[in-house]
């Protein structure tokens, strides 16, 4: 079947302006940063009393040994309340109006610009994919353009659900600049795809990919800005730098919330990469005759799948909490080295980027 | 790594060094099945896959290994030497995997032991000061403690937590709930389930095969070793063991982008096949293409190769017909198909008979250099260089069919001879002739039976359902207390929750709603007070000291 040409410059003049308001989403996000209402009240770092945990959960006696020894142990996050005044009510309960209120102007905006960006940048892949006659994630171009618009989706139901609006500007700038490295560098037109390509399985499998890929991507710049803040943290607790003095590190959240906040993310994205792991060995079966063969594009897919593996194991593993955020940060290295690197200049099977 | 640990996050059992009380293999065990172990030896299998994506691997592209034994003469013998190219077949790379296995056996069937007793024992009594829990509420009721906490109980007891009550000897009114045990489950079937994958695979290997066949249009072949280009049996077959099945490929076709871009991209290739599954079972045709294996019988045949087969007939000096058959030429090149093949006629007296050819599907001429524009037979041709001597067929050394052994041949003419289908080229002097006749189109099949496959698949589901599991479940507890109010009437119930797990998030929500159907529950107007959970992040601080700890007794 042809390529729709006239379905093609639609999705090509809305891939751009989702680009154009990307961009302008993160210059009102800059201007909260810059001109917004302070605000970081329910960030505050271990500023109360740890709760002992051990203690409670010796109480009981049978649990000891799943909840013992934290060093950071919870209700940290709790807004200092002065004693005797009435507990606050949970920020959530607040609704999504509500607080996008209470944030201000410049968070309106830029929410208000990023759903917009979105929504083009959703009409854009959409449209791609009905010039093509198939899923809009058949070369590299397409690929990254998916998996932007995937990191954007999810990146705003995160944003929203937790309130975390000060997160907008660097994930947002992120998704601005792989985009439009994507459109710069990488552009193919829309055509259709080589028969070792055209298999249901392999929708399925890149599908899963891409979803993660997305989801992963929100995670990285997360676990970036964790480590950014968690080293702020223990050089204002170690006495080298003063809490507030340095205005750009006092707007992101505190590395506890990013921490949970990058580790839901990646409980998220992980079975669906092993997902799509799974549906390409199941596409690798019916192509070549066998389920996994270690071809370059596979070991680093499986790379990738060990290295997350290893962020869950290290979040759970005492001592090495504090290097699990770099674990997660090799794991979207490998990702990128594969999608940049393995696929274009490796030679495999896996003859998939449509770059020549 | 291990040196990276923060004494105060350690906790004791880590200890590196062992303790005098200790025989060493239980030390050593311990050591091993350490969740920092696990991490390590997760970390080494990345590591060490790298190598094997980087350089060419024996497994997968042997010719280039070869070609890398060439071009690296230096180092690649010691690269060698260390498994690099073949990685994934490496004692160190087994080492690694297997270390990783035992440690998980020895990590995670404790746990179910552990798992399988809690889910019979309740949960422990609730702590005395609830208000210290990383969430917790307080509501006055209207009844008295006891009914209070009655009260309490039945609400958690509908929501399926397991309860416990305070026993004869125990003071105070109070609640203890405990729910989500699946958690672990699934966590436990996750790793069981990547053990089974690991254990599906050797399976395969020992009892699977993978065979090659290379069918020109109209070829039949029956599924046994003599007649296979290639077997590659496991461990545990022998060649009887084959498939009964025979197949002819009827026709061959493939589909070539004609514009665009992608000009000479292939779009489509099928291959027409009639089988016949048992010797006597009625014959049955089906079309075979890149992504559409037949299967017979659970052996599983591929299309993945085609080419063309350019048809020749050899006259020797005498006019004796010596060859006449289609000829499977090698694709030099996938975008233009131009191909390289060899005509061996052996019978040709006095002297042997042998061509090197080039046919491209559509001729062009660029200088006198023969190429072509285009995949599909648009304007076939063939390109020859002639050769008479002796082929060396006798030698006992093995040759393979798409190379010319010239060591004792010489060219019968100076220049390479252009034909085009239907042409004939008398050879100098009374030599012979060659017609190029026509041509064909060939394709290669593989034939593959790995009983492991169903296996890995069915524990890949598994493993992915245990994940879901752990993850979307969560492991909470939930403690009520009562106590008399001050005014002397009703009581003051506190709730606290924690959370052992929450993965995915939400137990703040749920803590919420419980605590109002408590407080609906006894009665109550004016469910009061509820604290800790003040925004998302403050409220889920437990779940990161519980997940942080080290799971493992
Ligand atoms: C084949 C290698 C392994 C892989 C790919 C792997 C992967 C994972 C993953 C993805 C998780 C998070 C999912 C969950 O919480 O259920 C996890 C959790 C866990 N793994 Fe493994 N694992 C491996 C080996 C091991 C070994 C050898 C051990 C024991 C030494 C182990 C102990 C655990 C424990 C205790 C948890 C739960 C952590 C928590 O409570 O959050 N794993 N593993």
């Amino acid at each position: 079947m042809g390529i729709n040409q006239g379905l093609a410059a639609v999705s090509g003049d809305f891939m751009i302006a989702a680009l154009l308001i990307y961009s302008l989403a993160v210059l009102a996000f800059a201007g909260d940063l810059a001109f917004g209402k302070p605000r970081r009240a329910s960030t505050a770092k271990a500023a109360t009393a740890p709760v002992k945990e051990k203690e409670l959960a010796t109480v009981g006696g049978a649990s000891d040994s799943d909840s013992s020894g934290g060093s950071d142990s919870g209700g940290s996050g709790a807004a200092p309340a002065a004693p005797g005044t009435p507990p606050a009510l949970p920020e959530q309960r607040a609704s999504v109006l509500q607080s996008m209120r209470d944030a201000g102007r410049w968070v309106q905006v830029a929410v208000g610009l990023s759903l917009t960006g979105t929504t083009a940048h959703l009409v854009a892949v959409v449209t791609r994919g009905l010039a093509a006659h198939r899923t809009p994630w058949g070369n590299m171009y397409e690929f990254v353009t998916a998996l932007t618009c995937i990191a954007a989706i999810f990146f705003l139901g995160l944003m929203i659900r937790y309130r975390a609006w000060s997160l907008g500007i660097w994930v947002m700038a992120a998704v601005v600049l792989a985009l439009g490295l994507a459109e710069t560098v990488i552009y193919t037109p829309a055509g259709p795809l080589v028969p070792a390509l055209q298999s249901y399985w392999l929708s399925i499998h890149v599908t899963a990919m891409t979803l993660a890929t997305g989801i992963f991507f929100v995670a990285a710049v997360v676990g970036i800005l964790f480590i950014v803040a968690s080293r702020h943290e223990s050089r204002i607790s170690g006495g080298k730098a003063v809490e507030g003095e340095n205005g750009l590190l006092a707007r992101i959240p505190g590395s506890k919330q990013l921490d949970k906040l990058a580790y839901r993310t990646v409980v998220f994205g992980f079975p669906i990469w092993t997902f799509g792991v799974i549906a390409g060995a199941i596409w690798a079966d019916e192509a070549w005759g066998r389920y996994w063969g270690w071809d370059p594009v596979e070991t680093w897919a499986f790379i990738t799948w060990v290295l997350y593996a290893a962020y869950l194991h290290a979040r759970a593993t005492a001592g090495f909490r504090r290097w699990a955020h770099y674990i997660q940060l090799l794991g979207f290295v490998s990702l990128v080295v594969n999608m940049l690197v393995v696929q274009v200049f490796v030679t495999g099977m896996h003859s998939y980027a449509g770059l020549s | 790594m291990t040196s990276t640990r923060t004494p105060e996050s350690a906790p004791a059992r880590e200890e590196s060094k062992p303790p005098p009380q200790l025989p060493l293999w239980k030390w050593a065990w311990r050591q091993l099945t350490s969740m920092r172990t696990a991490l390590i030896l997760l970390f080494l299998l990345a590591l060490a896959s790298i190598p094997g994506s980087l350089l060419p691997q024996q497994g997968i592209d042997p010719g280039s290994v070869q070609q890398y034994f060439q071009s690296h003469k230096l180092i690649a013998p010691w690269l060698n030497h260390i498994g690099l190219f073949n990685v994934f077949a490496s004692p160190w790379f087994a080492a690694i995997y297997l270390l990783l296995f035992i440690s998980l056996i020895g990590c995670v069937l404790p746990r179910t032991f552990k798992l399988a007793g809690e889910s019979r024992t309740p949960p422990p009594k609730a702590p005395r000061f609830l208000k210290r829990l990383p969430h917790s509420a307080a509501y006055v009721s209207p009844l008295p403690p006891r009914e209070a906490a009655d009260a309490a109980a039945t609400v958690l007891g509908g929501r399926r937590f397991r309860i416990r009550r305070p026993s004869a000897e125990d003071t105070g009114d109070w609640v203890s709930g405990e729910k989500g045990y699946l958690r672990e489950a699934g966590n436990l079937l996750f790793h069981l389930a990547l053990l089974g994958i690991l254990v599906s695979i050797g399976l395969g290997g020992m009892f699977g095969y993978k065979a090659d066949k290379l069918l020109v249009q109209g070829q039949s072949f029956a599924d046994t070793q003599s007649a296979l280009d290639e077997f590659h049996p496991g461990r545990l077959v022998s060649g009887s063991a084959l498939a009964p099945f025979d197949l002819t490929l009827k026709n061959f076709s493939a589909k070539y982008l004609m514009s665009g871009q992608d000009f000479g991209q292939p779009s489509s290739f099928k291959a027409g096949v009639s089988y016949t599954a048992q010797p006597g079972s009625p014959s049955k045709t089906d079309t075979i293409q890149v992504n559409h294996p037949l299967n017979v019988d659970s052996v599983k045949v591929y299309l993945i190769g085609h080419g063309y087969a350019p048809e020749f007939t050899v006259r020797d000096s005498r006019g004796h017909v010596v060859y006449d058959q289609a000829t499977p030429f090698i694709p030099a090149s996938t975008s233009t198909m131009l191909s390289d093949g060899v005509v061996k006629a052996s019978n040709a007296s006095p002297v042997q008979l042998g061509f090197m050819g080039v046919f491209v599907p559509t001729a062009v001429s660029h200088g006198n250099q023969l190429q072509s524009a285009f995949p599909a037979p648009d304007n076939p041709a063939v390109s020859l260089i002639g050769y008479r001597g002796n082929l060396g067929l006798n030698t006992g050394k093995s040759q393979s069919v798409y190379q010319l052994d010239t060591t004792a041949m010489t060219k019968v003419a100076g220049s390479p001879h252009l034909m085009s289908p239907g042409q004939t080229w008398k050879l100098p002097k009374g030599q012979g002739s060659i017609t190029f006749t026509g041509y064909k189109q060939w394709a290669s099949l593989q034939m593959t039976y790995d009983p492991g496959q169903i296996p890995a698949l069915v524990c890949a589901i598994l493993a992915l359902a245990g994940l879901l599991l752990s993850f979307m479940i969560r492991r909470r507890r939930v403690f009520v207390r009562a106590v008399a109010a001050d005014s002397g009437t009703g009581s003051v119930v506190t709730v606290g929750g924690l959370t052992r797990s929450d993965a995915s998030g939400g137990f703040e929500e749920e803590f919420a709603e419980l605590t109002a159907e408590l407080s609906g529950s006894a009665g109550t107007e004016n469910p009061s007070d509820s604290e800790g959970a003040t925004g998302a992040e403050g409220a889920e601080g437990a779940e990161g000291a519980t997940n942080q700890s080290e799971t493992k007794a």
